[in-house]
This record gives C-alpha cells, structure tokens and sequence, in this order.
C-alpha cells in the first residue's frame, strides 16, 4: 500500500497524552457500537451453538459418543498431519522465501509468482488431480503430500514480507560481528521470521482442520471428514454435533496461539520498505540443485493438478461438455460469492471501524469475537445454521440468504484483516482537516475516507469471494434446493468417480480464482 | 474501487438470479413439487418425463437415504418436501416412525406386488438392488469366495476386503444382517469389517479398488458392476459378482422406497408423482435408463443382462423391521463410524 | 479589530480537567503563538476553536460571530478556519494540486490558476503541483498543508504544532516560509507549540498556558524580559534565578549588585538574570570555570561562583574561550527582573534545559 504509507502518516509519535487520541477514548458511539455487536453475534452462532448443544446432550450421552475407538483415530490422524503439514509447510515456506528474497537464484520474479500461484487451486481441486492420476496417494503418505503442496503458500507469503521489511543493517552487524552466513541466518534472521512464520503455520493448521474434499477424496478421515459421514447418516444428529465440539474446541487451541503471535508480531512488520536492498548470498555450485528442487515444488504442486485437470478436459469420458449446466452453475458460484463478498465487507466494517477508532476493552472484545470463523470449518457453520433455522427461523431455511449469511460468519476475519489495516491508515486527523476545510460528514466519507479504504476494501472482499466460490462443505448443507455451485457440481462428479465430468468444473473454479488470488499476494506484498 | 463496483454489480445480478431460481411456477397454477431425492440421477430423468406427462414442475434436493430422512424429520411440519425417494428402505422407515408419511394411495399400492411394500402400507418400494460380492476374477477364483456375507469377518480376509461404512447402502445391508442374525453376531461380525477391510467412499470407489487389485473382493450392490460393464468396463474389467443367494444376508435385496411427505401442501400432485414412479411409464424410464436397479411393478421387464429377479433367493426381511439408527449405534461401537 | 475571542472556556476529559477557565483575544492580522508544555491542554484549546471538539463552558467568537457559547454550536465545517496539522496531514491519495484545492467549492477545483498562487505563497515551485504526498519532503510537506488550509481564504488559520516533525535544518527555513506566507496572505494565525524559540521568533504575540490555564499574553519580548514568575520565565529561556535582597532599585546577590527592574519593592526576592546578562571580564565577583559548550555562533560557560557559591550560566561569544578550571570574573550587564519571595529561602535554579517538553 504505498499510497497510504506516505511518511506524512507512518510515524505518529505514541504520546498517549495528546488530546485527538484522548478524545477517541471517550464514549462508544451507540449506533456503531450496537452494529458491531450485532456482527459479532451472528459471528459467534456457532459457536454457542455449539456449547450449547453438547450441554443439552448431557455427560453420558457425550461420554458415549466421545470415548470410542473412532475418536481416538481421528484425534491421531487430525493431530499427524496438522502438525506435520506445518512443520513441512514452515520449512518449504522459509527456505523458498529466502532463496527468492535473499539469494541470488535466478529467475526470483517467476519463482516468486510461482510459488504463490498453488492459493488459486483449492486444495480438493489439487487432491482431485492426484488421485484421478494414482490411487497411491490415498492414506496418510499422500494427504501430507497434498495439503503440505496447496497449504505452503500461506508460510511463504508471510516470511518473504518479513524478509523483505528485515533491516539488512541487523545482518550486516552480524556479520561484522564475526558470524558467518548461516549462523547470522539462525541466529539473527530466523528469530525474527519467528512471528511470521509460526503465523503462517498456524494458518496452515487452521486451514487443515476444516479441509474437507481434499482429505474426503485421499480416504484420509480427519474431524471434519468424520462429520460429515456422520452428517450423511444421521443428518444433524448428536454425533455430529460432539464430533463438532471436539473439532472446535481443536481450531480455538490454534486461534488463540495465532491470536497471541498476532500480538507479538509487531516488530517484525514495522520496519516496513526498508531503504536499501539486502546483499545476495552466492549459491554458487548449488545453483543447480536448488533450481531443480524449486522445479520440484512446482511440479508437485502445480504441474501434477494442472496436467492432470488438462488430461481429463481433454480426453473427458463423459462425453461433450454440458455448456448449460457450466454456465448457470458458474453464474451460481459467482453470484453467490460476490454476494457473500458484498454482505462480508459490510459486516465488518462497523467492527473495523470501531476497533481501530475507537480502541478500548469492549471494541477488542468485539472484535475478537469477529475471528472464531478462522476456528470454525464450513461444517460446524453449517450444522449450527441448518438446525437454528429448522427450529426457529423456517423463513430462512434453505435460502439463499442463510447461505450467505454462512459465508459471512466463514470469511469474515478475511474482510476484517484488510479492513482494519486500511482504516488504520488512515488518521482521523485528516478527518479534522477535511471538515476544517468544509468537507461534510458525508462528504469526507466520499472524498477521504473511502478512497482511502478502497483497496484495502476490495483486498478483503476478493479473499472472501475467492473463499466463497470455492467453499464445498456449507455449501452442500445450506444451499436452497436446485441450487448448485462449481464446487457442488464438481463435488458430486469427483465423488462418483467421474473424473472427466468433473475437470470442467474445477478448471473454472481455478480460472475464477486466479485474479483474485493474483489482487490478494500484490496486497499481502505490499501491506507489510 | 473498479473491483468493488464490479463486486457489487456482480452481486446484484446474482441476488436477481437467486429471485428468478426460488420463485415457484410461473404462467401455470400448478403447484411445483419438492423432491427429496437419495437416490440416482435417473430418478430426475423420471422428474422430468413425470413433467412433460402432467406439467407439474418438480425440484430436486439431493443427498443422502438418512441425511434427507433426518432432514424431514427434523424440518417436521414445516418441510418443503413433497416426496421422499431413497436408495434403500431404513431411511423410509425412519421417516415413517415419526410418523412423516401420508398413506400411499390404493391404486399407486395396487401397482407393486407385497413384498416390495412395509406392512403398514405407508410408502412403497419403487426399484430394488441385490447385494453382491464384487472379486477381483484374477486374485480369487469361485472356489476362494466364501459361502456367506459373515464369513468376511473370519481373520483370512484381514486386509483383502473393502466396502463403504458411510453410505446408506452398506447400512442396510448391516440392517439385513441383524434382522437376520441378531445384534449380537451382528455387531462381532461388525468389529471383525472393521478389522478386517478398507472403508471407501461409495461402491464405485470400493469396484474401483478390487479392479485395480488393492483389495480381493468388496461388498456392493449389483448395478455398479452392471453400469460399468454396460459403458467401458474401465472399473470392472477384473471385477467379477457373486450372488450369495441361499437367503443368505448376503443376498440381500434391498428396497428403493418412494413416500408422500404428511407435511407437503400438494398432497394430491405429491400422490400423484409417488403413483408415476411406481407405475407403467416410470417404472420403464427406470428400466431403459441404464440405471440396472431392478424395476418391480408388476409386469416390469428388466434388462435381459441382469440376473432374474426372481433368481435372487433373498433372505426374508420385513423392510418396515430394517432399524437405521440402531445400525449407525453398532457401527459406531464397532468403530466404522 | 479582533478575530477570535475566547472567554472562560473550560472542557475536562472525563474528570480530568484540561482547560480551566481560558481567556484570549486575538486581532486581525496578527500572529499568536499559544506556548505550553506538552499536555497543557493547548492543543485542545486549538480543537475547540476549530469546532473539533465542544467546550464544556465558555464562549468563542470569530470577529462578532459567535461560533460557540449562547446556545450556538458551529460545526467545524462551517467555521472557516484553515487548519494545519503536525506532520501535515496531506490527503495520501490526491496529488498536491488536488489537496490544495480540496476546500474550495467544485467548480472552483479545477483552476490551476488558484494553485499556482497558493504554491508560490508558501514558496513551493509550481511542478509540485501534480506530485504526491509520499514524494514531497517533510518540510514541502507542511507548506502544502498551509497552502491548502489558506486556499478557501479562511478567517483564521490555526497551526498545531507543524514544525516539531521537521529535521533541524528543514525546520528554520519551513518556519520563515511560513510566517511569510501568512502575513502575506494577511491571516490570522494561531500556533501552538512546544518550542520557546519558534513562539517568540515566529508570534506578533505568545500565550503561555500551564497545566490547562493562560498565565501570560505578551508580546515576545515582553514575555522575555518581564516574565510573569519564575516558572515562565524558565519556560521562556534559559534563566539564572538567584536569591537577592532588594533595596532602593538596587538587588544584591551572588553576582554582587544588579540593577532591579521596576517594580521592585524592597526586602527578600528571586531575580532572573539570562545568561547573556553575565559578562566574563577582568573585574567583578570571581568564579571557576567548570564546562563550556561551544555552538559556534556563541557558546555556554558555566560557572561555579567563588568561594562556594552557587553555579550560574553565561552566554558568551564564539571567539577567545576560557578554558575549564580556569578562574574569571563576572558582571552582569543591564537591568533584571525580580519576583518578591513569600516564604523562606530561594533555592538557586539555573534552568539548563529550556523547554523540559517532548
């Protein structure tokens, strides 16, 4: 964003004492406040439903669903491949950050593109390709295989912003004073890519716990998968639900690490445009290895899925392509993850608003509140709402807006992230300016605020529309009859075993994907 | 700001799509029907053909035998389903011991010979599938297979066997087992699956698996092995069947059950789509579709390829005594679910 | 003529009161520095006037307008003020001559006319016009902010604190530029700040304000040579304040017999020498050198007065230094203030430090 990080803004002094930030501390204004409440209730339904469902359940009903042999195969399956899918993805995602920020391999402004395109194949997409090719990547093996090959972007990005904003100056220092490459890298740089790639990972294990198609098609049971088998035998029945509680109570133990690194984060962001270049480190004779590695990577993560989705587009068994049911189902996915993008964005704008202007206990409170959607798997989501509106709101029982509403409670800390960062770039001094000059209310929104919010408006409203139109699992349980997504459809072809059919699908979904996901890592690149 | 106004714009005209798609027949007063569909797509074919003969419009919601039947009964009175279509009976029996049934009409009662219909005559069998064995025809000959569906459980089979937990169809067969044998054997020959097999998703999967060779044999229904041998043989060119027969629970043949929903507002059009589905006109859609589920009505005929249905030898069951809950019970002790 | 008149205006954050009772006339055309330490509440006597903010009490009136006080509230956006922010505030996302231009009515934006003037004003170069914020110095910046708050002609321009982001170098020259465009534009101005220096350089007038109330309005070098107390006269400048026994005109203290200012009353005092006052020469009270601080322009000596008396401060010219430890003698030249002592002995302060804020 080097619109907003003009030097008039990036250094406020802190002095609390001034009297612009005292005024700010002052009452909530009641109409946003309420809004923002509001948000963040129905950001949390699930959640209390969720707890209030195992209470009404009782002890030894939950004790009878939790304390068996499935359980336990679950908790060590889930628990394996998080973690593993973490430590693999931190390691793939620091060593390919550095080579392309901090060595002079060549090619770095391709490997850099390259090694963040794998975000715009969902990850059941890529699972899709593999298994239609080998059914040797079914089991545990293969699942790290594929999750690690769509999830390490999300260490990748964070750890080469880091890099980028590190004062080489540090490193600098350490090498003069006496310490080699590499142990001015473990020493100095690696702990403070520390915040940024422990976040990274943690995002990674968010993102596992609630994958669903991917782990569904490598007959790898998770939580997740297990919900949904039980969601298909009993329909919302208690199983599911306990199986929710465990899965929840899983996501919030990573939440609140990723919470409290969040808070830790800060001196590694700060130094943002750093003035001068970092020295290159030589690869000299490893060149070519370290090349073909990276080939690697991209092939497994690119090159398989990719070849594999053209493979089925051409020589698809199914026979011609059924344009029709392509073209309503992509307006379906698009419209309805446009709409989920629109209502998501306004959501959070009044708890962005508040939480950056109008910081205090009750505004953080809120806010965090906003995030449990990180913590909560479109299945839970959807549970929660497929049983709220059968009870008590039939009105809203198998409609669009329910959908919608399910996306919103999935993406909103997506529109939140960039939200808040927007609006905290921009000062409310320049409010005071604009009115001193005439500006109204109104006209200062139009004229400064808005303006200056835009992208990081449109940034949060393309990661949720990138989200929504690949989103499978809230999708199969909350849309209206007769209603299918590119993901449902893709969904229901993949698990007949009709590949062919199901290529079209996932290639518009990935084509759907691309700018978006293009319009996010130019954001998540210059943000920091 | 170009990418948020094409966002909203984009949004707009999906709100207007959604509008145009959850708005009921236009032009016609007939009503349009909600169809909780559990089993194939050929069941839309017969929507559709159903459509064309009468003009009632019909939509479909797709899913699971018990995932829709739980739906109904948790929707209750307020469910916009009409008729409930499943794959196998417990489902339909579920739904009817809460009573989510209106009786089948007479006349559409008059169409199915008995045995294809629950005592209390509440919803009505509309196609039926036989339980096979499906063997990988290089890795066992005839004499390996075993006599009986509960041989599986014996320790030679550890690791050679597969079939899919999950689905509605295994469930059933589970059912036919303890109707048959008993919860007690059933749920020792239930822990000996679950040592013994591979859990996929669906009987493609599990054909799939036995015609790559990654498992001997697999239990299935019959018309997976039917179809694709009847398309490509892709999946099944190393995949022979056997038939327990011997009112072996292995042989059994499970119902595709078709209901009125009690809380439909359409009863009359839902009677009458129930009356289709199990009549001359459905019943030879459901035989010409390529589907290979046996048609039942009384003078169907099926396609020549498949073994006769009077052939099967089934076990005798009483589908209304088929408990799908209690299954899912012993299947989540067993450790399958 | 006046512009702006502030009458017992108070405003308190919660309990805590910040402005008690303000008091502050201001004429047309002239310029105001409001002088205080950091949390003073200067800044929000600034918001007030602005319309920012509301006070709890008190009247504001722009010339005869009242804009607060008598049941009236104009909103800030119908004040007419300019207003010029610390570190500028340019909007981010328009180009200077787009921020120039923000507060002149629509049609009027599109007159290049109208920059081209404004930037000439605050001696900018016209090419400025179509860079942006990020690529404009700090100090351009802050000419671009006063451009701007000058364009809709206001009534009254008010500055917080605009120079105190500045480098030392760009900040003397940003300062001129400013003042100049100001009188040129004939404004009234208004400057809060910190700085002692910039307030009596910069101001046809310096309001002192401490601890949320207006202790002195003065002219620079009123304020200067007759400061209401001790603690402005600190405030103001650096001070040597020694204890002295007034009699007829005459005040003795430790640098022997100074010349008191009326009104000097007899009997025990406090009186302010500034360190330029103290002469090193060949004659008058001995003291030991124990530092010097050399500026080039001048340099600051302090001494330990002899025989064990207390250290003062003395600005002498760059040239022929006394080296530390070295012995000289002190006059001191002119006449000084004093302020009668109520209780007690004074202790001697000499204020190193001039403003302690920041």
């Amino acid at each position: 964003m080097t619109l907003t990080t003009a030097p008039s803004t990036a250094s406020r002094p802190g002095g609390g004492a001034r009297p612009s930030s005292r005024r700010r501390r002052r009452r909530y204004p009641r109409a946003l406040l309420a809004t923002s409440t509001l948000v963040t209730l129905i950001a949390l339904i699930p959640l209390i439903f969720v707890a209030v469902y195992t209470v009404g359940v009782g002890w030894d009903e939950a004790l009878r669903l939790l304390v068996r042999p499935r359980i336990g195969e679950l908790l060590w399956n889930t628990t394996r491949l998080a973690l593993a899918c973490m430590a693999l993805s931190a390691v793939i995602g620091t060593g390919a950050a550095w080579l392309v920020e901090r060595s002079d391999l060549p090619g770095r402004r391709i490997w850099n593109v390259l090694l963040v395109v794998p975000l715009a194949i969902p990850a059941f997409v890529n699972s899709f390709g593999w298994v239609s090719v080998t059914a040797a990547v079914e089991g545990y093996g293969g699942a790290l295989l594929i999750v690690t090959m769509s999830y390490f972007p999300l260490v990748y990005l964070p750890v080469s912003a880091a890099l980028r904003g590190l004062d080489p100056a540090l490193e600098e220092t350490a090498n003069a004073l006496g310490n080699g490459r590499w142990r001015t890298f473990t020493r100095v740089v690696l702990p403070q890519l520390r915040p940024a790639m422990l976040g990274g990972a943690l995002l990674v294990g968010l993102h596992l716990l609630a994958e669903f198609g991917a782990l569904q098609m490598l007959r790898f049971p998770t939580f997740t998968t297990a919900i949904y088998d039980q969601y298909r035998s009993t329909f919302n029945g208690p199983a599911a639900n306990m199986l929710a509680g465990v899965l929840v109570l899983c996501c919030l133990l990573l939440l609140l690490g990723e919470l409290r690194l969040r808070g830790q984060a800060r001196y590694a962001r700060l130094g943002a445009g750093s003035p001068r270049p970092a020295a290159r480190a030589r690869l000299g004779i490893v060149t070519v290895p370290v090349l073909l590695a990276l080939a690697a990577l991209i092939t497994l993560a690119l090159g398989v899925p990719l070849g594999s989705l053209a493979h089925w587009l051409i020589t698809g068994s199914s026979t011609a392509f059924p344009v029709d049911t392509l073209l309503t189902t992509t307006a379906t996915s698009v419209g309805l993850a446009a709409a989920a993008a629109l209502v998501t964005s306004l959501l959070a704008l009044p708890v962005a608003w508040l939480c950056v202007r109008h910081p205090g206990r009750a505004s953080t409170l809120l806010e965090r509140g906003t995030y449990f959607g990180n913590a909560l798997p479109g299945i839970v989501v959807a549970l929660a709402l497929v049983t709220i509106s059968i009870r008590y709101t039939e009105t809203l029982y198998q409609t669009v807006p329910l959908l919608v509403i399910g996306y919103a409670i999935l993406f909103l800390p997506r529109a939140m992230v960039s939200l808040r960062a927007a609006i905290a770039q921009v000062p409310p001094v320049l409010d005071d300016v604009a009115h001193a000059l005439g500006a109204t209310r109104t006209g200062t929104l139009w004229r400064v605020t808005l303006p200056l919010i835009a992208r990081g408006l449109g940034a949060g409203a393309a990661l949720v529309f990138l989200a929504a139109v690949t989103e499978l699992t809230a999708t199969l349980l909350l849309s209206p009859t007769g209603t299918e997504t590119l993901a449902t459809e893709f969904w229901a072809n993949s698990s007949n075993i009709e590949y062919g059919a199901a290529a079209p699908y996932a290639a518009l979904m990935v084509l759907i994907s691309a700018p978006a996901t293009y319009l996010l890592t130019r954001e998540a690149r210059n943000s920091r | 700001m170009a990418v948020a106004a094409g966002l909203v714009a984009v949004a707009l005209s999906a709100a207007a799509c959604g509008d145009a798609g959850s708005g009921s027949g236009s032009g016609s007063d007939k009503p349009t029907l909600t169809l909780y569909n559990a089993q194939h797509d050929f069941v839309e074919d017969m929507a559709k053909d159903f459509t064309a003969k009468t003009g009632i419009k019909v939509e479909v919601r797709s899913g699971d035998d018990f995932e829709l039947a739980n739906q109904i009964v948790q929707e209750g009175s307020a469910s916009p389903a009409d008729v409930f279509v499943t794959e196998n009976s417990p489902a339909m029996s579920l739904v009817d011991s809460k009573g989510g049934f209106a009786r089948v009409d007479d006349t559409t009662l008059a169409q199915i010979p008995d045995s294809f219909e629950p005592s209390n005559k509440n919803w009505v069998g509309f196609a039926a599938r036989s339980t096979v064995l499906a063997y990988n025809s290089t890795a066992l000959k005839p004499a390996d297979l075993p006599a009986s569906l509960l041989d599986l459980a014996q320790p030679k089979w550890k690791g050679k066997i597969g079939f899919a937990p999950a689905g509605a169809d295994f469930q059933a067969i589970v059912s036919a087992v303890v109707a048959t044998s008993g919860e007690a054997a059933a749920e020792q020959w239930l822990k000996g699956l679950n040592t013994n097999g591979k859990k996929y998703q669906g009987n493609t999967a599990v054909m799939k698996a036995v015609n790559a060779g990654e498992i001997q044999a697999g239990v299935i229904y019959h018309y997976y092995w039917y179809k694709d041998r009847a398309e490509s043989g892709a999946n099944s060119k190393n995949v022979e069947l056997r038939y327990f027969g011997n009112a072996d629970p292995g042989a059994f043949v499970s119902i595709s059950g078709a209901g009125v929903v009690k809380a439909s507002k359409h009863q009359e059009e839902a009677q009458q789509l129930v009356a289709y589905l199990t009549g001359k006109d459905g019943q030879k859609i459901l035989a010409d579709s390529g589907a290979m589920e046996y048609a039942i009505a009384d003078g169907a005929t099926n396609n020549p390829a498949l073994k006769p249905i009077a052939d099967l030898d089934p076990p005798a069951v009483d589908p209304a005594k088929l408990n799908g809950p209690r299954v899912v019970e012993l299947m989540q002790r067993a450790g399958l679910l | 003529m006046t512009a702006l008149t502030v009458r017992g205006v108070t405003k308190s954050f919660g309990s805590v009161p910040v402005l008690e009772g303000i008091d502050l006339d201001v004429p047309a055309e002239s310029f105001t520095a409001v002088l205080g330490p950091s949390g003073c509440g200067k800044t929000t006597l600034l918001r007030l006037i602005a319309g920012f903010d509301d006070p709890d009490g008190g009247t504001i009136s722009f010339g005869g307008e009242t804009v607060y006080g008598d049941g009236r509230a104009v909103p800030a956006q119908r004040r007419r003020v300019g207003y010029v922010p610390q570190e500028g505030a340019l909007f981010p996302h328009l180009d200077v001559a787009a921020n120039i231009t923000f507060g002149l009515p629509r049609r009027a934006r599109a007159s290049r006319d109208r920059v081209a003037e404004l930037l000439e004003l605050v001696g900018l170069d016209a090419a400025v016009a179509g860079r942006h914020p990020h690529q404009l110095s700090g100090g351009q910046q802050q000419r671009v902010a006063l451009a701007r708050a000058l364009a809709p002609r206001p009534s009254i321009v008010l500055l917080d604190e605009p120079f105190s982001s500045l480098d030392a170098g760009l900040r003397e020259g940003t300062r001129r530029a400013v003042a100049q465009a100001l009188r040129a534009a004939r404004a009234t101005a208004v400057l809060v700040t910190h700085d002692q220096g910039e307030a009596l350089s910069l101001a046809d007038q310096v309001a002192v304000m401490r601890a949320g109330r207006l202790v002195q309005l003065d002219a620079p070098a009123t304020l200067y040579r007759s400061p209401r107390d001790a603690a402005v006269a600190r405030f103001v400048g650096e001070a040597v304040l020694l204890p002295a026994t007034i009699s007829g005109g005459v005040a003795s203290c430790a640098l022997g017999d100074v010349a008191a200012r009326e009104p000097a009353p007899d009997g025990p005092a406090e009186i302010l020498v500034r360190p330029e006052q103290i002469l090193l020469g060949a004659t008058g009270v001995r003291a030991r050198v124990t530092d010097v601080s050399y500026f080039g322009h001048d340099a600051a000596v302090r001494l330990d007065l002899l025989p064990g008396g207390p250290a003062v401060t003395a600005r002498v010219h760059g040239h022929d230094l006394p080296a530390p430890g070295t012995e000289v003698r002190l006059t001191v030249t002119g006449d000084a203030p004093s302020f009668p002592v109520t209780t007690g002995a004074v202790p001697v302060t000499t204020s190193a430090e001039v403003p302690a804020a920041r």
